[in-house]
């Protein structure tokens, strides 16, 4: 008897779980907020250095019947480079993911540690970008934001974001050198040079590149130090004074997207930071690197040890013995 | 009743004590020591400072001369290289290694000793490498 009435309510309980359990709540539209409303958040990735933009989206939003935008400022505790804006767009995703830029505000202005937008249309949203150039007063610090915005009612919001460490790297981006042109490299200045111009400032090229098509052997794309063997370097004549050293040391399979940001495909990429050219160990490295291919890339230090670099070469033509290279540099 | 459990509880410990008495030998390495006899390498890879490989041709491995040939291409840091070996199946390798190997000095070649799963028998191979050279 009692087995029965045992199982009897737990078939019931189960019964009444289930049918409750199945109860179907009605979507509710939410309810929007009162007053001017502001959201935040950083959209770039990676270190954050000189040269690399660090990117922002900065949403507002007050309802339509309490008032407009009329402004959006951002202030740095670091004044940015001369580079630093606002975007005058407000951007929205379209149905094939696209990004859509709309002109809300007119051209931005930088005024000390500000950065300044008026609002120029009638809108009362709006999401703006903010690109800030690191400058070279922020290197080794930590930077923080204070987005904020008014409203034509007189209300003011604000978003804090940061801090952010300023790494101490540079970078140069696509950098074409060529046999017997521009082929003289200085990591101090991030440039590449011809030879006349290279005998002019002998004291900062640190690496040569050269092409060669030797029988016997496979050259082709190599990047050596001026004083490096005279059978690394055949019939290369360098300019006078040129005769620095280098440790220079090949890598394979370190794609940094911050040298080559604008890449397609299904490549895998990784960022380089401090603390890999802090601890990679060049004391053993040769001066030279020959027979280097596309996407390969040289761990570089200089003879006065100030910097360590990595050159990645974005391309390579064997026809017309030439690469266009980029470099991320760590001053030590 | 008492003495049915005795005896049963004796002829779970003869079991227990039966499956834990065989023997699998492992060597200083903690590998296992088979019956396999052959000690030989299958194929041998070399790799530069950046990993990739650095031979201009496929390495020549002579089972019976214990060599292997192997050719790298101009300008490669041989100072820096990372030998791989393909041994027999049990077969291990003396010294082991465990980075980047030094062949500078071309002039006295660098030996490996392969070992047999039994670990009875040694073979020492020696690796001869040159630097591809220009044609004159």
């Amino acid at each position: 008897m009692f087995s029965i009435l045992s199982y009897r309510s737990v078939v019931l309980a189960l019964a009444i779980v289930f049918i409750v359990g199945c109860k179907e709540e009605e979507y509710q539209v939410p309810l929007p907020e009162s007053g001017l409303q502001n959201d935040c958040i950083k959209k770039s990735n990676g270190p954050n250095m000189l040269g690399v933009d660090i990117e922002f989206m900065y949403a507002i939003a007050i309802q339509k019947g309490e008032g407009k935008l009329v402004s959006a400022q951002v202030e740095a505790s670091i004044a940015g480079a001369g580079e630093t804006y606002i975007d005058h767009r407000s951007y929205h995703t379209n149905d094939n993911g696209q990004d859509i830029g709309v002109i809300v505000t007119d051209p931005s202005t930088n005024e000390g540690l500000r950065t300044k937008v008026n609002f120029s249309v009638d809108t009362n949203a709006a999401t703006l970008r903010f690109y800030y150039r690191p400058s070279l007063e922020s290197v080794d610090k930590e930077v923080s934001f204070v987005f904020s915005a008014t409203s034509s009612n007189g209300q003011t919001v604000s978003y804090n974001m940061g801090p952010y460490k300023i790494r101490r790297m540079e970078r140069a981006l696509n950098i074409g050198v060529a046999d017997g042109q521009r082929s003289f490299i200085s990591i101090e200045d991030m440039k590449a040079y011809t030879a006349a111009e290279a005998a002019s400032r002998p004291d900062a090229i640190d690496l040569v590149y050269l092409h060669r098509t030797i029988p016997g052997i496979t050259f082709a794309h190599a990047l050596i130090a001026p004083a490096t063997d005279a059978i690394y370097r055949p019939g290369l004549t360098l300019p006078t004074g040129v005769g620095r050293d280098a440790k220079i040391f090949k890598a394979w399979n370190i794609r940094d997207i911050q040298l080559e940001p604008n890449v397609t495909g299904n490549n895998t990429f990784v960022y380089l930071d401090e603390e890999d050219f802090i601890n990679i160990d060049l004391q053993a490295a040769p001066n030279y690197a020959i027979n280097m291919k596309a996407q390969s890339g040289v761990w570089v230090e200089t003879a006065d040890r100030k910097y360590r670099a990595f050159v990645y070469l974005n391309s390579v033509n064997d026809a017309g013995k030439s690469v266009v290279l980029s470099i991320k540099r760590y001053r030590m | 009743m008492k003495k049915y459990a005795y005896t049963f509880l004796l002829i779970l410990a003869s079991i227990f004590l039966s499956q834990c008495s065989k023997e699998y030998p492992i060597d200083e390495d903690g590998l296992l020591i088979t019956t396999r006899t052959s000690a030989y390498v299958g194929s041998f890879e070399i790799l530069g400072s950046d990993f990739q490989t650095v031979r201009t041709k496929v390495a020549v491995v002579d089972t019976v001369a214990q060599t292997i040939d192997v050719e790298v291409h101009f300008g490669t840091d041989i100072s820096r290289l990372y030998p791989q070996f393909s041994l027999v199946t049990d077969a291990k390798l003396e010294p082991k290694i465990t980075g980047f190997v030094n062949f500078s000095n071309l002039s006295s070649p660098l030996q490996w000793t392969v070992i047999s799963g039994d670990r009875k028998i040694r073979k020492t191979y020696t690796v001869n490498l040159t630097v591809q050279q220009p044609t004159p």
